[in-house]
């Protein structure tokens, strides 16, 4: 039977482990919390940016913005992938890269130049492995990021983009559905899809006649690269999100595995000891009977 | 619509929902200038410049400093929109000029140029608002 004190020792060090996981699945939950608030105070900016672009498309018809405009020939894609900076959550960084990679694959397979970008120590490591060099590398965006932050990065992209330096503007993220579902998604940003833009609901509510100062036309230039900031930010707040998720939902796993462990530990640790009392009795039972 | 006598003022940032709450009369700070909403406007949809937004709600008035961004006005709710939005209160006079000074040092490239002058011209504005808010505070 096992030596009962190198299996009190591993019950205790497994007990230890148990307190550290469930703290932090207590804390994940706690700032899962903040950042999906976060998340929904920022919906309601998106909405309504939304809602105004599709009033201004409704009035300022055949229009032309570059950053509407699909190049013919993509020569260069620019690819951003959000991770995560810190591990112990689950499969979250697995299932990004294993998405982006696919990615990489096809945009290298049409022979396009690639300018990668990443977001978090995980994807960072992740490519250096790989061997596919990154250009830019971000790890200051956390559980809170914050929109001066992502507007600097967006502005980058649109001074690219608008630049012709590259064609395309493709992130890969972990899309947040609701608090049990998130899917790893790529979505092209730039150049911004119409439907993205306008949505047309055709009679969803009366047509309100608004006046435009200045024009429609002109506040449309304006808003266009607005709204591709906001959903530059949604992408990043969406990850932020999922990450809590995905790490509670892990540390709610390994503190139910530690209690299993633990459980199993306590029984073998009994059994021992059972086994060992008997053994001394019959020692002594013996040595009497020896004795007559 | 229902006439009612009253607006309703919303600022939106794209971090949070910044204010939602009642006004008598509401100063939004255009591109072009400033344009002062009654409740029965018409709807408006329009650019915002650097400037101070005004609020007056009874005898109270609030100020706010945006810094661009758009409105939507629409059935006596007015909607704010932009990037960053600042109580007067909070404005900083001290750190505003010094970022001022900062801005006004000649840049060395065309782009940076621009930068600066953006940078100068809000640290213009929230001076102003700043400026008003100190005015305004014995009568108030």
């Amino acid at each position: 039977m096992a030596n009962t004190r190198a299996l009190v020792k591993r019950r205790k060090a497994v007990r230890n482990i148990k307190k550290i996981t469930r703290t932090m699945e207590l804390i994940a939950t706690a700032r899962f919390k903040k950042a999906f608030d976060r998340a929904t105070e920022a919906a309601a900016y998106t909405r309504k940016i939304t809602e105004l672009a599709a009033d201004l498309s409704a009035s300022a018809t055949n229009l032309s913005h570059p950053l509407l405009q699909k190049r013919a020939e993509v020569k260069k894609t620019l690819f951003l992938v959000i991770g995560s900076n810190r591990g112990l959550c689950g499969g979250y960084n697995a299932s990004i890269l294993r998405e982006a990679n696919q990615r990489l694959r096809l945009i290298q397979a049409e022979n396009a130049a690639l300018h990668l970008e990443l977001s978090g120590k995980r994807p960072i490591n992740f490519f250096r492995y790989q061997g596919v060099k990154a250009e830019r590398t971000y790890t200051q965006f956390e559980d809170k990021p914050r929109f001066d932050e992502v507007e600097v990065i967006a502005n980058h992209y649109l001074e690219a983009f608008i630049g012709e330096k590259v064609d395309r503007v493709e992130v890969a993220y972990m899309k947040f559905l609701n608090a049990a579902r998130q899917i790893p998604v790529v979505e092209t940003l730039l150049p911004l899809s119409p439907s993205a833009t306008a949505e047309t609901r055709p009679e969803q509510k009366p047509r309100v006649e608004y006046e435009f100062l200045p024009s429609a036309g002109d506040i449309l230039q304006e808003l266009l690269p607005v709204s591709f900031k906001v959903r530059l930010f949604q992408c990043f707040l969406d990850a932020a999100v999922s990450e809590q998720i995905a790490r509670r939902v892990t540390m709610k796993q390994a503190t139910e595995n530690a209690d299993d462990m633990i459980k199993s530990l306590s029984r073998e640790y009994n059994r021992a000891r059972q086994a060992q009392i008997t053994k001394e009795i019959a020692e002594v039972i013996g040595g009497a009977a020896a004795l007559e | 619509m229902p006439q009612s006598r009253e607006l309703h003022c919303v600022i939106v940032t794209p971090e949070k929902a910044l204010f939602d709450e009642a006004a008598d009369f509401v100063a939004v700070p255009m591109f072009d200038g400033e344009l002062g909403v009654l409740p029965g406007r018409m709807p408006v949809i329009g650019r915002l410049g650097c400037g101070e937004l005004r609020l007056r709600r009874g005898m109270e008035v609030r100020r706010f400093f945006v810094d661009s961004g758009f409105v939507q006005i629409r059935g006596n709710t007015v909607t704010i929109l932009t990037a960053r939005a600042q109580l007067a209160e909070d404005i900083d006079a001290e750190t505003v000029s010094q970022t001022l000074q900062a801005a006004l040092t000649p840049a060395t490239t065309p782009q940076a140029n621009d930068e600066k002058f953006k940078l100068q011209e809000r640290a213009r504005a929230q001076m102003r608002v700043a400026r008003h808010r100190e005015e305004s505070a014995p009568r108030g």
